[in-house]
């Protein structure tokens, strides 16, 4: 077992966690909320790194972070081949997730609550924190939990991007690379089996959400037509 | 409480898709039902006035308070929502799922100490203060919607706007809430609006009516003198009037009138303004105030008057009364009677009647326009306001 892999990938999935969090959230929540042009094309392009092979996420990211990129030339910061770097790769791959479940979930607040709650006098502030937030928590800690799980996880565009330091930028998915490769099974078996237990803990705790009898709505709300009631225009 | 009698005043217009909105308004401390055929607007009325839908202009002034002023030459005005604090009420409760109805109706009060305890009140009003701690699933419909009625009420606002707000519920709640809402209104001295696609609603629960027909009000006044002078044969059928007859004008004759009815004199009371003699016009007789008549015994004075020859082509026991069809002519007239009348008489199809109703069962309503009897006065300017 490679302690520090260890504690450098939960460094590493914490930080990222935050990030994920903070940009993800009110992402989704504006992209839940309004409707301009080229919206879909905005969301395919957060979507794609789960789909894209993580050397091409990898690739990008040594653009953007690399010699020559603003960051670089303008603001003289330097992360590629330090675990900030790991950071970054892991906010790009566990954000699509976090906006994917929190999105969904803040769509699915009935609008007419917010109306309701604008009618009885409170604030788009107050309504947010005390209403649409508290209606969607399921979704957006499903969301964090996805995302933190996959940053966690993430191995590819990692590697391209802080290499493989043992100590310094060697997080528990590469340690594990490197055991195989280096036919340390007895290490890679151990490390495996962490691995399998936090992914397993994190999507059982997801699935109980997702399945708690709060959060289905009564099946009598469902079958009650809506008729003129949805027709709420602004 | 010394509150006057809040006035609420709403002339606005808004262009939709499909839809044009011109609703005019004044509504005091009274139950103001708002009557229409899906997609008239009635909705959007509520939402104009609730804030929840700017109109593209007019006015809507509860008392001193402008909440919308859109006019030229005046200063824009538009108050949001929780500015205006108006109690909505919707058709699917919308409470809030995650609090209790304690705390749903704390929402506009404050959840502390005296927002609660005032809270309480309300819940206690309604009947519900045993109820207090369960979430909304764990409550039936029609105490939900009396915990929303409660959540409106908490906003203090003079005015309570319900949205086809009993129609999910079944027949007898819906009655009981009703009772409770006439009560609260005179209670409280509200301005209730109240939104329903259904008649029986309507009837239950008004004093005065609004028929709403595609964006603009067909007609408002009290429910009585909506049924006995209908503007239009619009607003007729929306009523429910059925047996309708076009004729001709014959006679006219103080408070007496005579029409042609394809040969038939129908005699008939005369509306104000009385129709020219020659003129064309469309008269309603109501269901159940047609009579069969029995041809054994003497005229009473229900049936001494346009008497009428026809064959029975169909019966239907109806909810309340019971419903005979007879074919005068090539016209179908509609009989309602109570279950127990008319043992003695051969009612079954095929069989020939006489049927007769009074003259002052006769509706006549003029052929064209729009006749807008209302009782109010039209909006005096208002020179004073606060925002």
């Amino acid at each position: 077992m490679n302690w520090s892999a260890f504690w450098l990938s939960l460094q590493v999935a914490a930080v990222a966690t935050v990030c994920i969090m903070s940009i993800g959230l009110p992402l989704a929540l504006w992209l839940a909320r309004t409707n301009f042009p080229g919206q879909t094309i905005l969301e395919t392009i957060l979507m794609l790194p789960l789909i894209l092979p993580p050397s091409v996420v990898g690739y990008y990211l040594l653009l953007a972070l690399g010699r020559g990129s603003p960051l670089v030339e303008w603001f003289h910061i330097r992360l590629l081949f330090s675990w900030p770097a790991a950071v970054v790769a892991a906010v790009v791959v566990g954000l699509p997730l976090m906006i994917q479940s929190s999105r969904a979930a803040l769509a699915n607040v009935d609008p007419r609550l917010e109306q309701a709650a604008r009618t009885l006098g409170a604030g788009e502030l107050r309504i947010l924190m005390q209403i649409t937030l508290p209606l969607a928590r399921r979704g957006i800690i499903a969301g964090i939990v996805l995302g933190a799980a996959r940053a966690l996880g993430e191995f590819g565009a990692t590697l391209m991007v802080t290499g493989n330091i043992p100590g310094r930028t060697q997080t528990l998915p590469i340690a594990i690379y490197d055991a195989v490769q280096a036919q340390r099974y007895q290490d890679a078996n151990l490390m495996v089996l962490v691995m399998t237990a936090i992914a397993f803990v994190g999507l059982w705790w997801v699935r109980r959400l997702e399945r708690s009898p709060e959060a289905v709505t009564p099946l009598s709300e469902v079958l009650q037509n809506d008729q003129e009631a949805t027709a709420i225009v602004r | 409480m010394t509150r006057k009698q809040p006035q609420l005043y709403v002339d606005i217009r808004r262009r939709f898709p499909h839809l044009t909105l011109a609703i005019q308004l004044q509504v005091g401390a009274e139950i103001l039902v708002l009557f229409g055929p899906s997609g008239a607007g009635k909705t959007q009325t509520l939402q104009a006035i609730a804030g929840l839908m700017t109109p593209d202009e007019g006015q809507i002034i509860l008392d001193q308070t402008i909440f919308f002023q859109r006019r030229p030459g005046l200063p824009s005005i538009n108050l949001p929502p929780r500015r205006r604090r108006v109690g909505y009420v919707f058709q699917h409760y919308a409470l809030f799922p995650h609090m209790t109805a304690l705390e749903n109706v704390a929402f506009p009060t404050g959840n502390d100490a005296q927002g609660r305890r005032h809270a309480y009140e309300l819940l206690e009003r309604m009947n519900l203060a045993h109820l207090a701690h369960r979430k909304p699933h764990e409550l039936s419909g029609g105490q939900q919607q009396r915990v929303a009625i409660a959540r409106a009420l908490a906003t203090e606002s003079p005015i309570l706007l319900l949205d086809e707000a009993f129609s999910a519920l079944d027949q007898p709640v819906r009655d009981q809430l009703h009772a409770d809402l006439r009560t609260l209104q005179a209670e409280r001295g509200l301005v209730v609006i109240y939104v329903t696609h259904n008649l029986d609603d309507a009837f239950a629960v008004g004093q005065r009516i609004a028929i709403l027909r595609e964006g603009q009000i067909e007609q408002i006044g009290t429910l009585d003198a909506v049924c006995r002078f209908p503007a239009n044969t619009r607003v007729a059928r929306m009523l429910g009037l059925s047996n309708m007859i076009k004729g001709q004008v014959v006679a006219v004759e103080l408070n007496r009138l005579w029409l042609d009815w394809n040969g038939v004199r129908i005699e008939a009371t005369c509306p104000s303004p009385a129709p020219t003699v020659g003129s064309q016009v469309t008269a309603f007789v109501r269901s159940e105030e047609i009579r069969l008549v029995y041809p054994d015994r003497p005229l009473t004075r229900f049936v001494d008057h346009n008497l009428l020859s026809g064959r029975i082509v169909e019966r239907r026991p109806g909810r309340r009364l019971y419903h005979v069809w007879v074919e005068v002519g090539t016209t179908m007239i509609e009989i309602a009677h109570p279950y127990t009348a008319y043992t003695g008489l051969d009612t079954s199809i095929g069989q020939v009647v006489q049927i007769g109703f009074r003259p002052e069962s006769v509706v006549i309503i003029p052929e064209a326009g729009r006749l807008i009897t209302t009782q109010q006065p039209v909006a005096q300017p208002i020179s004073e306001y606060r925002r």
